[in-house]
């Protein structure tokens, strides 16, 4: 009996665990009306790194999340594989070399998600718990999870 | 000093604190429609005159782009004291990712240093920029703008690495008095403006990364008939071949950025052309707490019998040929987008030798 129940225990912990694993996921995501289908791991560096990447002859358009430290931190790391001066420095440079746009920055989740989801050649990243029921959304796919 | 270049210098720096405070730098939204690099420097050199034009105490460069579909529009503003000048004015069309054609006012690809840094100089470690790559109206020796047609592609070969193809044509300067001017696109252009074709080919080991080596060609026809230029070289013109080679790599904390020019120099009525060379060599490494160090070394040879290289220097008192130069620094980024730079360096030039000390803001708004 005492075994049945330290299982039925076990399991209702970890049961409760998978969302909060879940929500260790930053996915790459685009609106719901974007036709762009998927984009491999180069394609995504150039494209946060200002270079020109473009689907079915539409130029993407790159948006970054700066709504908390850690998708900062995590996006530095395994997206464009930079110290934060470092990227910063990349941009600037791509800025006076051609004078490209450095990508839009958000500090609000709101208005990050509502920004994508109007622009279908907006590529960006976001916690996946922020955007999993946003039917404004999709999901490309997972960049890092722990 | 009294300086008062130095006092302002100190209020750029104490108001860029402010700048800088996190509740300040806090917004919703940003975007980058456009960019300014600022820079503020406090100069003294022994046996020198005071500051000319070619080192002013403040400066500002404006770029602005835009993007729409396959063209690309861009400008960059360049202000100091002394002057106001539309530097680059481009229009492009991008065939594919990576591949523009250019029309425009542009810098000169055969330049290593100024296609990099451009008038950029927050994006400098160091604060003076190599003799040979000085600016026309700083008394340069090198052609620099140009006013054409630019072609720039960038393809993937191998793994990661890329190809990188940049060749310009259109109107070299004009070689006026005692310096070169190029087309400008805001004040009155003198002189004839003969043809210049310039390229370069650089090998890149990675597609996104920022290390590069490669080629450099240019070929530069100077109409040299206005003013003192004709009596001082006994020639209406001055065509200036120019081959050279650069490095630009970084590996983690180390960054080597050197160049080799061999300028060709032929003149009318001479049955011997002139030659010289000049070269740099930079070593960068990043320290702990955002410091880095720098060390410069420049050399040439042949520069001193060129009677080309003669016509630039003014013997003013300021230094406008350097024949050798070694330059050693440090560049602190105490906050987001901003940096002090200490430099020094000692110069021989084509008449005098001078140890100069710089000091200098920069900073990258927004």
């Amino acid at each position: 009996m005492s075994r049945i129940a330290a299982t039925a225990v076990l399991l209702t912990l970890l049961a409760a665990g998978t969302p909060a694993l879940a929500d260790e996921q930053l996915v790459l995501i685009v609106s719901a009306d974007s036709k762009i289908a998927q984009l491999d791991s180069l394609e995504v560096r150039k494209l946060f790194l200002g270079l020109t990447v473009t689907q079915d002859g539409n130029r993407l358009r790159p948006v970054l999340n700066e709504t908390d430290a850690r998708v900062k931190e995590i996006f530095l790391q395994n997206v464009v594989s930079m110290s934060d001066i470092t990227y910063d420095r990349s941009l600037l440079r791509l800025t006076l070399i051609q004078g490209q746009r450095q990508p839009t920055a958000y500090r609000d989740i709101a208005l990050l998600l509502k920004a994508v989801a109007a622009d279908p050649s907006a590529v960006s990243y976001a916690w996946s718990k922020d955007v999993a029921r946003d039917p404004r959304l999709r999901i490309l796919r997972v960049l890092w999870y722990d | 000093m009294p300086h008062p270049y130095l006092q302002t210098l100190l209020s750029c720096v104490a108001l860029s604190l402010l700048w800088a405070t996190p509740a300040l730098a806090q917004h919703e939204h940003s975007s980058g429609e456009f960019e300014v690099f600022v820079a503020a420097e406090e100069f003294h050199g022994s046996g020198e005159a005071p500051r000319d034009e070619a080192d002013p105490w403040v400066s500002a460069d404006v770029v602005v782009g835009a993007t729409e579909h396959q063209f690309r529009v861009f400008g960059e503003l360049f202000a100091t004291p002394d002057e106001i000048d539309l530097e680059r004015f481009q229009m492009g069309f991008e065939f594919v990712p990576e591949t523009v054609l250019w029309l425009g006012r542009f810098h000169e690809p055969a330049s290593a240093w100024n296609t990099e840094h451009h008038h950029g100089q927050y994006l400098q470690t160091d604060i003076t920029r190599p003799y040979i790559e000085r600016w026309e109206d700083e008394q340069g020796i090198i052609p620099q703008h140009i006013t054409g047609a630019l072609f720039e592609s960038r393809q993937s070969i191998g793994g990661e690495g890329a190809i990188q193809l940049s060749g310009g044509l259109g109107a070299a300067p004009a070689l006026t008095n005692t310096e070169m001017e190029s087309v400008s696109l805001i004040h009155s252009n003198t002189g004839r403006h003969g043809l210049s074709a310039t390229g370069r080919l650089a090998y890149l080991p990675q597609y996104v990364g920022a290390s590069s080596v490669g080629l450099l060609f240019g070929h530069d026809d100077l109409d040299a008939s206005y003013g003192l230029a004709l009596p001082a070289l006994h020639s209406n013109h001055a065509d200036l071949t120019i081959y050279g080679a650069y490095i630009d790599w970084s590996v983690e904390s180390w960054r080597v950025v050197g160049a080799d020019y061999y300028v060709d120099v032929a003149l009318d009525r001479t049955t011997r052309n002139e030659s010289f060379m000049s070269g740099y060599l930079q070593v960068e490494r990043q320290l702990p707490r955002r410091f880095t160090v720098f060390g410069r070394w420049e050399d040439s040879a042949r520069m001193q019998e060129s009677r080309y290289v003669a016509l630039f220097d003014h013997e003013d008192g300021n230094i406008e040929i350097a024949v050798r130069r070694q330059a050693l620094g440090m560049r602190w980024d105490y906050a987001r987008r901003q940096a002090l730079t200490l430099e020094l360096s000692h110069i021989v030039s084509l008449h005098q030798q001078s140890n100069e000390v710089r000091v200098q803001w920069s900073a990258a708004i927004p």
